[in-house]
């Protein structure tokens, strides 16, 4: 019995049917990613069906959500796994069949690549004017709450509290600090306003917070929208309460309190990563065609300086001729102010190698399978065929 | 039939003659040697080009088409810019601008009539009113528009395009020469700012030791302090005096002088603008569409009398449309300097090119006539839908930065169009079966079991060159954004076609399909392509959206629903198809080939 429906199941596995069903349902996945981009943006449609297992439906009007297909994670799983399978049962080992098995060997590859950006790829920004030196980069997505101990005004100590601690609302202890903080609330994307005379009493009782209103909303994911998140804080020292305080990437002004001599600056800022080196804006170009305001150019002149390998050199990022440095790429991604600052895309991807390789072999199979299969079909068309009826 | 061996080579041979008499110079008209005006460099739209191009665009941006007809004679585009510029009295009244939508003609006192084409002065009362209108319109996003506010939008721009190209080497009322004359005078400046601002080309070369894309206007010529010894500009004082007068001497001397010293500065620019102007003339596209139609015709006519003549010139036929639709490509290649796909006008002129080909390399396996066929037909088609893309002016504008990479264009973007021409000959090809079992009374197995060998080939060539294709876009984004895979609208519309072509091999192969099913997949594919390749560019979301466009939606929509239409049409069973009624009548003996 248990024999008959491992069979069963193994059939099912290896079926061409399946890959044929997983195929179509990848076509639909991708249309309707691509619809959703017009609404949710690039990002919200690519979690909502490719990175995902399943595909939710809200039911309008209330909080349910229904699965209503597999999500692209599933279907690629699916896919991989009926290819494994079906190579090892179904295909022998001949040459007739090597293209074909470098093929499968390839989109293995590349359904593995795929998993492993959407894993590990980080990306992140350098925002940076003409003359500034940065050894940081950012993530506009994701935000961070950082504790900043400005006492001694040739150096800060950073200590940085991630958005998915405060998103637990529970104590954090700043560790190599005396302080905790308590999360009262945190808002992922929040409406920021004066606050008015019939607006609740705000649950801040330090610095600019009390007379701001914070309305949640529901967080945004496309393309041109940022999140403007809130949390509610109260630092804790020594058994020292020093008030609930507003913090948002969005508040400009700086607050801070003192605790034992030492000031400490709140501020909730997109998420840093510092580099072990620094890179200066130079110059900034953005050329158009004579008479036209068509772009003809983009380009970064920067200075890159990493004292720790005695580096120091000018590089020019420009379209299509991205920076490649310490496991990072840096692109010309965009621009503002006046054409004085410089927008760099910094993406850190452990798997890029991956689609190159899987791609030449799948090239390099369906070449070799197709010219076999061509040399057959030629040699069948030169030989006499007897008469066929027709279908 | 002896003589029969040479009927390809005397049909593509007449075709080829008739398509290269197009490069021959027109007379001269009313004695003026329009044909030398044509070719003068100017710089327009970021490039150097021979102001024939840009009469032409520009009459094409504003009438819809590159000549018209007026008093029983025909206008060609260099005459009536030459109007425009020098007799704006006979310019303003001629019937250019193309006004269709019932709501803009009601703006301007007019109904809908068979006329529809009205001249500037018609519009002339109304600009303000136009202008007004206009603005509220664009200060909606393009996608967001009423069809209201999107004509409205469109005819000031038309307008505007107009009213500079009027005032590019001349206010309307002051000849160019009084303008050089009183070019101190107290209200000079002020006109000479008017005119740098509304040039719509800029025809001095760079002064010396002035970067060589640094044209210059006449308003910023007129501003130097060395104007009136400026030989380029006096020459286009003489020219405007003379065409006003219609003096065809002293018009022709001056072009030669312009020529003269144009060349003088800038040695390589009137030999290139000789080049694009005989390709302007020579219009390989249009003369191959036409050429296609005729191997379409002869093709068909070929199924009816005398196969044995007509097969053969059909193909001659063909092969001249693909050597002039060839020329033109080349052409384009060298003019531009860039790989032969760089907008969506030159990749529908290469999907087309692909089609042709591959239908040549088929007939040549395969000598039954069907991918003359396809290939006449794809070649047509492609061709006219670029014909109604390049209604935007030039379509060899100037790259974005972002698109600037020689070998990217010509890898990716070249590989990726080849992979569309495929999917489109495997569906032209599934059609040609539909049409042949719904049309043909003879059974003919052979035929089917050619065409069914020929789409099985050319889906296997579609899957490698789209797949090839779309990882190289891949490689390209991985390298300029630093994504592989980022899901853009594009990137999907491509990947859709992979996955279709891989469908449709893995049903055959597992053998769910088979002959019926393939078909139908096949032309689902046309379905498919035509959406990766146009649709994707209407939802105007993603980084590929420099191509964007939405005046096609109502083209694309007919092409799907006609191809929709189709697909149940292979699936009706065998007493449907007239073959086999043919056959069971006892009409036609069976196993008679004669296609």
């Amino acid at each position: 019995m248990t024999d008959r429906i491992h069979t069963r199941l193994w059939d099912a596995m290896t079926s061409l049917k399946l890959t044929i069903g997983c195929l179509a349902a990848l076509m639909v996945l991708v249309v309707a990613c691509t619809l959703a981009q017009v609404e949710l943006g690039t990002l919200g449609a690519v979690n909502r069906y490719i990175r995902s297992f399943v595909v939710w439906w809200q039911l309008p009007g209330s909080s349910w959500s229904i699965a209503v297909f597999p999500g692209g994670a599933l279907v690629g799983l699916v896919l991989a796994v009926n290819l494994v399978a079906a190579q090892l049962r179904r295909l022998e080992l001949s040459w007739k069949k090597t293209g074909i098995w470098i093929v499968h060997a390839g989109l293995i590859l590349l359904v593995a690549g795929e998993f492993v950006t959407g894993a590990f790829q980080v990306d992140s920004q350098l925002t940076v004017e003409e003359g500034q030196t940065l050894n940081f980069v950012e993530r506009p997505r994701e935000m961070e709450l950082a504790v900043v101990d400005t006492t001694d005004p040739a150096h800060d100590d950073v200590y940085a509290v991630p958005e998915a601690l405060l998103a637990r609302e529970r104590q954090v202890d700043i560790p190599g600090s005396p302080l905790s903080l308590r999360v009262k609330a945190f808002h992922k994307n929040a409406d920021l306003g004066a606050r008015g005379p019939a607006d609740p009493p705000s649950p801040a009782t330090a610095g600019v917070g009390a007379g701001v209103a914070v309305r949640p909303l529901a967080p945004v994911t496309s393309d041109e929208q940022l999140n403007r998140t809130a949390a509610f804080v109260e630092p804790v020292a020594a058994g020292r309460s020093y008030g609930i305080w507003l913090v948002s990437n969005v508040l400009g002004a700086p607050q801070s309190f003192t605790h034992e001599g030492r000031t400490y600056a709140l501020a909730m800022r997109p998420r840093r990563q510092y580099l072990p080196y620094s890179i200066t804006l130079k110059k900034f170009s953005h050329d158009v065609y004579p008479g036209t305001d068509i772009p003809k150019n983009f380009s970064s002149l920067v200075h890159l300086s990493n004292p720790g390998r005695g580096e120091e050199r000018d590089v020019l990022i420009y379209m299509n001729q991205p920076l490649r440095y310490d496991g990072k790429a840096f692109y010309q991604a965009s621009f503002g102010k006046g054409d004085t600052l410089s927008i760099l895309q910094v993406v850190e991807n452990p798997g890029w190698l991956l689609p190159y390789l899987s791609c030449t072999l799948v090239t390099l199979g369906l070449l070799l399978h197709f010219s076999l299969s061509l040399r057959r079909g030629v040699r069948r068309e030169a030989s006499p065929q007897p008469a066929a009826v027709e279908a | 039939m002896r003589g029969a061996r040479f009927v390809p080579w005397i049909a593509g041979g007449l075709a080829l003659a008739a398509a290269a008499a197009g490069m021959l110079p027109r007379g001269k008209t009313r004695g003026l040697d329009l044909d030398a005006f044509g070719r003068l460099p100017v710089l327009e739209g970021g490039r150097v080009k021979p102001v024939d191009s840009v009469a032409r665009n520009a009459l094409l941006v504003i009438r819809g088409q590159q000549s018209f007809r007026m008093a029983g004679r025909t206008i060609l585009p260099g005459e009536w810019l030459l109007d425009a510029m020098f007799r704006p009295d006979v310019a303003d009244a001629q019937p250019i601008f193309f006004i269709n939508d019932p709501d803009v003609l009601g703006l301007i006192g007019l109904r809908q009539t068979s006329d529809r084409y009205f001249s500037f002065n018609t519009l002339l009362p109304h600009l303000a009113e136009i202008q007004r209108q206009a603005e509220s319109a664009h200060a909606i996003d393009a996608r967001q528009r009423t069809r209201f506010q999107g004509a409205i939008a469109n005819l000031f721009e038309r307008a505007y395009l107009y009213y500079r190209l009027r005032n590019t080497v001349q206010l309307g009322d002051a000849p160019l020469s009084r303008e050089i004359a009183a070019r101190t005078a107290s209200d000079a400046a002020e006109r000479q700012v008017a005119l740098a601002q509304l040039a719509f080309f800029r025809p001095l070369p760079p002064a010396p030791g002035e970067p060589a894309n640094a044209w210059r206007t006449v308003g910023e010529a007129l501003r130097a302090p060395t104007a009136e010894a400026d030989p380029v500009l006096q020459g286009w004082a003489r020219l405007s005096a003379a065409y006003a007068s219609q003096d065809a001497g002293a018009f022709d001397g001056a072009v030669a002088s312009v020529a003269e010293f144009v060349t003088a500065a800038q040695p390589e620019a009137l030999r290139q603008a000789g080049h694009e102007l005989v390709f302007n003339r020579a219009q390989p596209f249009y003369a191959g569409m036409v050429i296609y139609v005729l191997a379409l015709l002869v093709l068909f006519v070929s199924w009816l009398w005398k196969p044995d003549l007509l097969q053969p010139a059909a193909f001659g036929l063909l092969t001249a449309g693909a050597l002039v639709h060839t020329a033109g490509l080349v052409s384009r290649v060298v003019l531009q300097g860039r790989p032969p796909v760089t907008n969506l006008y030159s990749s529908a002129v290469f999907v087309g090119w692909g089609a042709v080909l591959l239908g040549i390399v088929l007939e040549r396996v395969y000598r039954r006539g069907f991918a003359t066929a396809v290939a006449a037909a794809a070649g047509f088609a492609s061709l006219i839908v670029a014909h109604h893309l390049a209604g935007d002016g030039d379509t060899m504008e100037m790259m974005r930065a972002v698109l600037d990479s020689n070998f990217w264009l010509a890898t990716h973007v070249v590989t990726i169009t080849i992979g569309y021409s495929g999917t489109f000959v495997a569906g032209a090809i599934a059609i040609a079966y539909v049409l042949r079992r719904h049309l043909v009374r003879r059974p003919d197995p052979a035929a089917t079991r050619t065409l069914v060998s020929m789409a099985y080939g050319v889906v296997c060539f579609a899957l490698l060159f789209s797949f090839v294709g779309t990882v190289l876009g891949g490689i390209w984004a991985d390298q300029s954004w630093g994504r592989f895979w980022g899901w853009d609208p594009k990137e999907n519309g491509a990947l859709l076609i992979v996955l279709w072509n891989a469908i449709i091999l893995h049903a055959r192969w597992g053998g769910f399909a088979r002959e019926r099913g393939i078909m139908a997949m096949a032309i689902f594919g046309n379905v498919i392509t035509s959406l990766s390749w146009f649709g994707v560019n209407m939802l105007g979301v993603g980084l590929h959206s420099y191509g964007f466009m939405d005046k096609a939606f109502w083209a694309l929509s007919g092409f799907i629903g006609s191809q929709l239409l189709l697909i149940p049409f292979c699936f009706l069973p065998p007493r449907f198809w007239r073959a086999r009624a043919a056959a069971e009548d006892g009409a036609a003996p069976a196993g008679v080939s004669g296609t």
